[in-house]
């Protein structure tokens, strides 16, 4: 959705390079045609996996498994599949930052850096059989992918019947802070 | 005064902007977009992603990366047969289709690979969706559904046939080479899997444009292996799309062209010009009717059809007329098979050498149509 005042105009990629993180994915670095500290807190708050650091200031977030770490005039995406890919999410990421700074004063800013949940702390939580139905060799590996966004949460078949209740719901909360996609499971979807 | 009435081969002219946007990036851009790690190339890649981005808008696709540029909407159409279909497989279609789908449907049917049946269409009219569930067998893998006639322009149930393939778990590929741009193509309410269109129709762009959009979810065996500009260590295609259809350089210029085409759709409403054509193609069915030698193939009112007619004089040959259009008036329209046996077979005029053909477009007249009028007059009282 284009937002109705056009707080940030354009993003331009000035650098693209192979992803250090992950081999045959792309890193892009672009400016900012505005300067958009003013909304960084506005936009700690609206994101849920954003993490923002008032000293710097600079804020990171993820979309899926992507990250993206914002500064005032610039930013880095890492992890992006190719261009197509990079610059959907930038579009994305633009349409974000003006529809914030166009809800502003709906939005109370948030200063502090939070924290996001640790692989550890997701593993604490997941039925911890190994059963490798998700497709990882473990409860472990899947934990590690699923904090980067490299898995999703409903690919962990046992923690959706009924022997893992409350693990599962205490899950969805971990990987909404995460940043995840929750809407099917709280509609009672998988 | 010169008139152009083949828009259903090849729109003409191109809105201003079309010629601007190719003439901008050969003299002003020039470079290879993927390519390079420079300013240029990355504008290249720019102008390619907002192509891409419009065409998604168009088409209500929430993710551009499932559109991937190819050279025309034959290649789109094979790309997707060729690329899903294995061997075993069923196939339904219509007894309406172009040669773009017909021809390699018929060489993998040939060859042993697939059966088919067919969508009957009485008299050049849309089929009848209720019949559809009735061919579907239990190795039916796709429906292949030409979205409006280029010989009749009978526009065709889509969405009806695209809820029916939803229920029975079959892909649905359109071939929208005749709607794409003048009629609204919603993927998500039509429910369509591949979508193959051209760009240098209706969508304005220049010749050596389209593309398929390929539904989430559908994998396709790509149609040529090449330099992507992505992932060169890689032995094998990259698996993301769209780099894993586009190898080889790309049309950059005519995909730049396409974009100034598309937004000029998107500015002036897919709506307003699919009104614009009714209008057109009503006035002419209205006039056409008005003589007693002419025979009008296919429905009988503009909003079953796009801006295309077919008819025939009953005492004049169809390469005759097209021949004094040419030779007298000065009106550019064509004669003959248009590359859709099938559809003549349909409406049984392959024995007559096909049809005369007219086909409107965005910039076209009522006047104009008032001059062919004229200009058939002449030939009736000849």
């Amino acid at each position: 959705m284009e937002a109705l005042t056009i707080y940030l105009r354009k993003i331009n990629i000035y650098h693209t390079s192979p992803c250090f993180a992950e081999a045959g994915k792309i890193r892009v670095k672009a400016r900012l045609s505005d300067d958009i500290s003013e909304i960084m807190p506005y936009l700690n708050r609206v994101v849920k996996n954003a993490n923002y650091n008032e000293h710097a200031p600079n804020l990171t977030m993820f979309k899926e498994f992507r990250m993206i770490t914002l500064e005032p005039e610039n930013l880095i995406l890492i992890k992006a599949l190719n261009d197509t890919d990079a610059r959907q999410v930038l579009d994305w990421l633009k349409d974000l930052i003006n529809e914030t700074a166009e809800r502003k004063t709906e939005i109370e800013p948030l200063y502090a850096s939070k924290k996001r949940p640790h692989p550890l702390q997701l593993y604490t939580w997941l039925p911890r059989i190994n059963c490798k139905q998700c497709g990882e060799k473990s409860c472990l590996a899947f934990a590690a992918l699923l904090s980067v966004g490299q898995q999703s949460l409903d690919r962990c078949l046992p923690l959706f019947t009924d022997d893992y209740q409350e693990q599962k719901t205490v899950m969805i909360d971990l990987v909404d802070a995460l940043g995840h996609d929750i809407s099917n499971y709280i509609d009672g979807g998988v | 005064m010169a008139v152009y009435f083949d828009n259903a081969a090849t729109s003409y002219p191109k809105p201003e902007a079309v010629y601007n946007a190719v003439e901008y990036f050969q003299r002003q851009v020039g470079v290879n977009p993927g390519r390079g790690t420079y300013q240029k190339s990355r504008e290249a890649d720019g102008i390619i992603f907002d192509t891409r981005s419009a065409l998604a808008s168009l088409f209500k696709i929430s993710d551009c990366s499932r559109i991937v540029f190819t050279s025309n909407v034959t290649e789109s159409i094979n790309l997707a047969l060729k690329g899903y279909l294995i061997k075993g497989s069923h196939v339904i279609t219509t007894a309406m289709e172009h040669n773009a789908v017909w021809r390699p449907l018929k060489v993998l049917e040939q060859g042993g690979d697939i059966t088919l049946s067919l969508l009957k269409c009485p008299s050049g009219m849309a089929f009848n969706p209720e019949e559809l569930p009735e061919l579907i067998k239990k190795n039916t893998a796709l429906v292949v559904i030409n979205h409006a006639s280029n010989v009749t322009g009978t526009i065709m149930p889509i969405e009806k046939v695209g809820k029916i393939c939803r229920a029975h778990n079959i892909p649905l590929l359109v071939d929208a080479a005749q709607t794409a741009g003048v009629y609204p193509v919603d993927v998500q309410v039509m429910h369509i899997d591949l979508l193959a269109f051209t760009g240098h129709k209706a969508l304005l762009g220049p010749a050596g444009t389209g593309g398929l959009y390929i539904c989430e979810g559908i994998d396709l065996m790509p149609l040529k292996e090449g330099g992507t500009g992505s992932e060169s260590l890689l032995e094998m295609q990259p698996a993301h799309l769209p780099d894993r259809f586009e190898a080889g350089t790309l049309n950059a210029p005519g995909i730049a062209g396409l974009g100034a085409g598309v937004k000029y759709i998107l500015e002036q409403g897919v709506e307003k010009i699919r009104q614009h054509e009714i209008d057109l193609t009503e006035y002419a069915l209205l006039k056409l009717k008005q003589f007693p030698d002419i025979v009008i193939y296919g429905p009988q009112d503009a909003p079953s059809r796009t801006g295309v007619i077919s008819f025939n004089f009953t005492n004049i040959a169809p390469e005759e007329v097209t021949y004094m259009f040419d030779e007298v008036y000065d009106i550019m329209a064509r004669s003959g098979l248009h590359c859709a046996p099938q559809a003549h077979r349909a409406i049984e005029t392959v024995e007559l050498n096909g049809t005369v053909r007219i086909s409107f477009g965005v910039f076209n007249t009522q006047a104009e149509i008032d001059f062919l009028i004229s200009a058939l007059e002449d030939l009736a009282n000849a």
